[in-house]
């Protein structure tokens, strides 16, 4: 429509052709310009008769922009990392079934099955949730690379990590809910409660994991894998590795309900299965795990392929529907526990690692006894797996009227405002006998 | 006050179409103008704010009209301590302000300085870059591991947490809008008559006792008009604390709350009433100090402004003040320079190396972007300047029923965080087609031109109503008793007049609508169709493209910083054009 | 109260390039109401704030009593000023603007009280003590500000145009009240002002000033009498001015006119000077030829009540001949010839 304005008339000729011929294929995206441009310019290279147009939103926004515009849609494409959003949206029917051909693509990446069974959303590069770190960082600061998830819960990392907000980042709410299945619900929340005691920051945005890692604001990062592979391809000091328990997991495309132009879609979705568009995803500012097997024969020294190293991401089995049972929960009680609470429960991992230190001195079996008592409060949870399952109680986090008479029990602030009052004052409490413990 | 005032303009409308025997006659076209942008504040500004603030009074469960959601807000502890943080914040961000701004309007106005203009013109420079920007550009020099706190390690095995928590979000937010004050002060300042300061000299006071009893006092609705406007603008803000992962703020638990997947959650909606409530008190509490209070006219036979010597000794010590100043204020530039030529820059003061190569990633991948912000500030601030001389000259010179309500509702949109606005928008003008295309308007560019309209409208609308002020009404009856039409007499003689403070005021709207992020991020529907901030924004994702979104930034605040020099320029001439009828 | 004298000695000052005071000399006695009378740009106000210490520093010397002020801050000086726009704070009632100099003087609360409430007294106005400025009328802000400077007891008072933004009746009044009050509080005053009638009717002596230089001091009935140029009988009251030459004849002197008419001068009058300034109220018109008469013809005439004014052609020049009216006179019709008999005991060679 502004081409009409900036555009002299040939072009405007130019452009009205290429209209006719495949037309406009509006893509909703979570992946950053780096990655989309790339992509985009193979697949109009290799199809010039479409036209990609990239909205860039964060995934969470994107769903909310899809949902927002449902009623006279304009977008063809959705395209993020995150399944539980593609789950989500296709819970309120705003996706659309398409056949797409496929070969040479296998079912699954690590224990992840690639495609929604029913075909509504399809993977087509891989990626998993890992560690980096800043080299510099960790050299000035005197520490070494964390290899497993609750070496981030050390002592000597308190105060050096950093991590993006589960309600924030779809990929971030993939490697909470990974540890809470991996664990178990009371464990997983335990060790998200112990790393986070570690915290520098909680950031807003996914990329402000990488972002502060890659500036040294933070030595450690809890990232999704491209972005430490991207950091370190610009030439940032900065390393990345996998934990054993990490979910692989695949990033996904799915045609919008209603779209414009379902062709376009369709024809843009086929090609990144390809094997050209399959390399696209090994250029240096993207690294993505590609999903076809025979791509990793073009990848750089170094560089990881699921498909051989059986250790990456293959000691958990993630369960899709228990995830999207419990999505907004989990996340409501992420920014209840940890985000909103960062400080409180910094300060009181921050004495607790004192009064252990102290205790491994004087081997004082008071203040162990103490000690253990402050990581009960610590660790403990408002509410329990069950009913965290429980479909009437998740859905107060849920809830979207359809109809005026659509009931709902109790209101959401109700519950957060409980479960607030809850943790400040166990982490007040953990605190005190941290302070009393370290006094003995 | 606004939502009665428009409601009756509202009427008024509809009135006119009903009854056209008895109303149309006496409707003039100052009358048409007015009924016109009327409607045009209450289509933009006024349906989609009340769309977003309904659902705050809506039960979630039944959809009930209910007050239970203020009363959860204010039983969430969470929610009053974001409250208080952000009440904190702002007031906190006035008082380092004014810190800053105090010493630069001082020494610029009341002395006989070189480089004044300049030292103005610089300090107007830090508006005009997003705070997002900033608030990157300032962690990399004075976050936790940035240039000053790695460099004071080494040194004195010291660092300072400018940048930790709230810390981080005062000292942005008052390097970002320190302008606003040190403009008004400047001019309050420029304003008072030499005889006030004489007089009391004369009478004994001096130095710090006069500035306090005498000068500080009398620029006070200047100073006080700045900064209900930094503390409204930083109560609002959300960029920032979002950037610098400070949640526990009421524009941030907002914006959390609105955009988070599948959470109809009411809250978001009760923090965007009370950021729009008490922004609209803020205002409306200047606005009480300030009536009665404007002192800065300058009174017959006085003697206009006082600028004394500086003795060498004080020289010194006030071009080292300012020089301390700028390089505080300008780091966000230096950092975001640095950053632009920089090759890597991590965990060290400076960059490890320096390259081009960030401009020309960024000149081949933002052309479309700076096109776009031409287009889009430059249709908003045309419209802004149109429609602020139409509602300075109605509010002034016309006695149309209403007039002060149509002021008051342009004005408003200051109190409207730019994300309520956009969340507006999108509901709003989702269900309307565009005439032809049949794209939803929501996702229609024009519309983000028109979002930046109303958000500059208030700055517009005070840079007319200004220049108007200063247009006596005798030159205007003198045009009309020699026969000119009403029409005629504004074409030839009131606009003409005007058109110094119009042309500062189309820039001041441009600059800042060029750099504005907090409505169009919402409303860009696709990457073809967005602005130069959004552009930063989108290479300021990925860890390759930081340098060329630091690129991209300077480019913008170099063309608006010629942009605002240009209007200082406009300004300086046409008061030397108006002053040099009554030298003595 | 203590009575200050002023002595200023070759007093020079420049706004960079311009030089505004070019070498005044002056000195005022104690007690004395003084007016600096010039028109504007003449250097009048710029002396009056070298006086309060106002402005570049002069070279020279300006002696208040015997302690020379210049290179003084103005805060040290004790000099009182009214300015011409009053300069009353709007942001403080009447009563802080009046105690300001006190409580700068750092002057015990218990004791500014009475003294505002004196000075206000004095001007009149105790009752509006409680009053911000902006509710004040011109005349009453006046004497606020009057009040204002005469509360800290200055060693001198300086007057900036005082009466210029008031309206003509008020005016009138003001300056009495001025002179009043001076002459109670018996304060050495300066009064600046471009009017030549509020200069006579208030100050015992004053100085005529043009182009930064001191044209003539005297009491205001010498400078009207005996201008001692053309600039001062010009500026004070209105002349007319023929040109031409002394002839003397033994005792007997006459003015020989460019036109050629004679004009007999009495015995004494100075014999030399190319001018002779004759006042409108000293010539009469006459319908015959007389002794000592020009001849001329009406070209206008106004009627002022008591007097009426006629523009007559005469001796080269138009000259304005005033005479008084009463009922039933006869006027001088416009191109009506006629004779001007001049009064030559009070006209002035220059």
């Amino acid at each position: 429509m502004r081409g009409t304005i900036l555009s002299s008339v040939a072009t405007l000729a130019l452009m009205t052709t290429a209209a006719i011929a495949g037309g406009k294929v509006t893509v909703i995206t979570s992946f950053p310009d780096s990655m989309t441009g790339p992509i985009e310019a193979a697949f109009e290279a290799a199809h010039p008769e479409f036209d990609l147009e990239i909205l860039n939103k964060k995934t969470s926004a994107g769903v909310k922009y899809i949902q927002e515009i449902a009623g006279d849609n304009t977008a063809d494409i959705f395209w993020a990392s995150a399944p539980d959003a593609f789950e989500v949206l296709k819970g309120d029917q705003l996706l659309s079934k398409v056949t797409i051909t496929s070969e040479g693509i296998p079912d699954r990446i690590g224990a992840y099955p690639l495609n929604d069974p029913e075909g509504y959303y399809f993977g087509f590069a891989g990626a998993g949730y890992g560690i980096m770190w800043n080299e510099r960082y960790l050299k000035a600061n005197d520490l070494a690379p964390a290899k497993e998830w609750m070496d981030l819960a050390g002592a000597e990392y308190h105060g050096h990590v950093g991590m993006s907000a589960p309600s924030r980042s779809g990929t971030t709410h993939l490697t909470v809910e990974t540890l809470l299945q991996g664990e178990g619900w009371d464990q997983g929340w335990s060790q998200w409660k112990r790393i986070a005691g570690n915290f520098r920051t909680v950031t807003e945005r996914s990329f402000g994991v990488p972002d502060g890692v890659n500036t040294g604001n933070f030595g450690l990062g809890i990232v999704i894998d491209f972005f430490g592979f991207s950091s370190k391809a610009s030439g940032f000091p900065v390393d990345f590795a996998y934990p054993t328990v990490t979910a692989l997991v695949p990033a996904n495309v799915a045609v919008v309900a209603d779209a414009p132009n379902e062709d376009g879609a369709v024809t843009f979705i086929n090609y990144m299965l390809t094997p050209e568009g399959q390399s696209v995803l090994l250029d240096p500012a993207i690294m993505r795990l590609p999903i076809n097997p025979a791509t990793y024969a073009e990848a750089p020294e170094g560089f990881p392929n699921p498909f051989e190293d059986s250790t990456i991401g293959a000691s958990v089995k993630f369960d899709v529907e228990k995830s999207g049972a419990r999505y907004n929960l989990v996340n409501s009680m992420f920014d209840v526990m940890i985000t909103y609470r960062l400080d409180d429960l910094r300060a009181a991992v921050g004495a607790l690692h004192e009064a252990e230190a102290r205790y491994s001195e004087t081997g004082n079996e008071e203040a162990k006894a103490l000690i253990d008592e402050a990581w009960a409060l610590i660790d403990a949870n408002p509410i329990d797996e069950a009913q965290s399952l429980d479909p009437e109680f998740a859905g107060i986090f849920t809830k979207k009227r359809r109809k005026a008479t659509d009931e709902v029990g109790e209101r959401q602030a109700e519950i957060e405002q409980r479960w607030d009052a809850f943790v400040v004052e166990n982490y007040a409490r953990a605190t005190e006998l941290a302070n009393k413990a370290a006094a003995m | 006050m606004s939502s009665s005032s428009s409601s009756s303009g509202a009427q008024a409308a509809g009135l006119s179409d009903r009854v056209p025997n008895w109303l149309v006659p006496n409707l003039s076209g100052l009358h048409i103008a007015a009924v016109l942008i009327a409607l045009l504040l209450i289509g933009l500004l006024l349906v989609p704010v009340a769309q977003v603030m309904i659902v705050a009074f809506q039960d979630p469960a039944t959809g009930a009209a209910t007050l239970q959601n203020f009363v959860d807000f204010f039983g969430t502890s969470l929610f009053r301590e974001s409250f208080w943080n952000s009440f904190y914040v702002s007031a906190m961000s006035v008082v380092v302000a004014t810190a800053i701004a105090l010493p630069l309007a001082y020494i610029t106005t009341r002395f006989h300085f070189s480089g004044s203009i300049l030292i103005q013109s610089l300090g107007f420079i830090p508006l005009i870059m997003p705070p997002f920007v900033g608030a990157v550009a300032m962690q990399l020099i004075f976050g936790r591991n940035g240039t000053v706190n790695l460099l004071l390690r080494d040194w004195f095995g010291i660092s300072i947490p400018f940048m930790e928590g709230l810390n981080g979000v005062i000292l942005v937010q008052s390097i970002h809008y320190f302008p606003f004050i040190l403009i008004n002060l400047s001019a309050s300042l420029r304003n008072i008559d030499r005889s006030m300061e004489e007089a009391a000299q004369n009478l004994g006071s001096h130095g710090m006792r006069l500035f306090r009893r005498i000068v500080f006092p009398l620029a006070m609705p200047g100073y006080i008009a700045g900064a209900a406007l930094v503390f409204i603008k930083v109560f609002d803000d959300l960029g920032t604390p979002l950037l610098l992962n400070v949640n526990n703020m009421l524009a941030p638990q907002a914006f959390l709350r609105i955009s988070s997947i599948g959470i109809s959650d009411p809250m978001g909606y009760v923090i965007s009433v009370i950021l729009v409530v008490f922004s609209i008190l803020s205002l409306w509490a200047s606005f009480l100090f300030m009536r009665g209070k404007d002192y800065a006219t300058v009174q017959k036979g006085g003697g206009g402004m006082a600028k004394r010597s500086l003795k060498p000794l004080e020289k010194t010590l006030a071009y080292g003040t300012v020089i301390l100043i700028l390089l505080v204020v300008l780091s966000p530039h230096l950092g975001l320079l640095l950053l632009s030529f920089g090759t890597i820059w991590s965990f060290a003061p400076l960059p490890d190396g320096y390259t081009l190569q960030n401009y020309i990633t960024m000149w081949e991948g933002s052309k479309t972007f700076i096109l776009n912000t031409v287009l889009y500030a430059g249709i908003a601030a045309t419209l802004d300047v149109i429609i602020g001389t139409a509602i300075a000259y109605i509010v002034l010179r016309t006695g149309i029923f209403g007039r002060k309500a149509l002021d008051y509702l342009a004005t408003a949109a200051l109190a409207v965080p730019g994300v309520v606005l956009g969340i507006g928008y999108l509901r709003t003008f989702h269900q309307i087609d565009v005439p032809f295309t049949g794209e939803p308007m929501a996702s229609w560019w024009v519309i983000i031109a028109l979002a930046l309209m109303i958000r500059r409208l208030p700055y517009a609308l005070r840079a007319c109503t200004a220049a108007l002020q200063q247009v006596s009404l005798a030159l205007e009856e003198a045009a009309e008793s020699l026969g000119a039409t009403k029409r005629r007499t504004i074409q030839k003689v009131v606009i003409p007049l005007m058109t110094g403070g119009i042309l500062a005021g189309f820039v001041t709207s441009f600059a800042t609508a060029a750099v504005e992020l907090s409505a169009t991020i919402m409303l860009v529907s696709s990457n073809n169709d967005a602005p130069l901030a959004y552009g930063i924004y989108l290479f300021m994702q990925t860890p390759s493209g930081r340098g060329a979104g630091a690129a991209l930034g300077i480019v913008a605040v170099i063309v608006v910083a010629i942009g605002t020099i240009a209007s200082q320029i406009i300004i300086e001439r046409d008061k030397k054009l108006k002053a040099s009828g009554d030298a003595h | 109260m203590t009575k200050a004298g002023i002595k200023i000695e070759d007093v020079h000052l420049s706004f960079g390039e311009t030089e505004v005071l070019k070498g005044v000399n002056l000195d005022i006695k104690p007690g004395e109401f003084f007016a600096f009378l010039g028109p504007s740009g003449s250097g009048k106000s710029t002396l009056l704030r070298a006086i309060a210490g106002f402005g570049p520093d002069p070279r020279g010397r300006i002696l208040i009593g015997d302690r020379n002020v210049v290179g003084q801050s103005p805060w040290k000086r004790n000099v009182g000023m009214v300015f011409q726009s009053y300069a009353l704070w709007p942001h403080m009632s009447v009563r802080d603007n009046v105690g300001f100099g006190l409580k700068e003087r750092k002057l015990p609360n218990a004791q500014i009280r009475p003294k505002v409430d004196a000075a206000l007294d004095l001007v009149g106005l105790a009752h509006l003590a409680d009053r911000m400025p902006n509710q004040l009328s011109g005349g009453q802000q006046q004497r606020i500000a009057l009040a204002r400077t005469i509360v800290v007891e200055p060693e001198v008072l300086l007057l900036d145009e005082p009466l210029s933004n008031l309206d003509a009746s008020l005016r009138v009044q003001m300056r009495r009240e001025l002179l009043n009050l001076q002459r109670k509080l018996g304060l050495t005053t300066i009064f600046v002002t471009h009017d030549q009638e509020e200069a006579n009717t208030t100050s015992d002596r004053m100085a005529v000033l043009d182009g930064g230089v001191i044209q003539q001091i005297g009491t205001p009935q010498e400078l009207y009498d005996t201008p001692a140029n053309l600039f001062v009988a010009n500026f004070l009251g209105t002349a007319n001015i023929l040109k031409g030459r002394v002839e003397a004849d033994g005792t007997a002197a006459r003015f020989v006119t460019e036109t050629g008419d004679h004009l007999s001068l009495p015995a004494g009058m100075r014999s030399s000077g190319s001018n002779i300034v004759l006042r409108p109220q000293n010539i009469t018109l006459l319908r015959e030829e007389g002794p000592n008469t020009l001849t001329g013809t009406i070209s206008h005439k106004e009627f002022l009540g008591s007097q009426i004014r006629y523009l007559v052609n005469a001796g080269g020049t138009e000259m304005v001949v005033d005479q008084s009216h009463s009922a039933g006179l006869d006027w001088f019709e416009t191109g009506t010839q006629v004779f001007l008999q001049t009064n030559t005991s009070s006209a002035i060679v220059l």
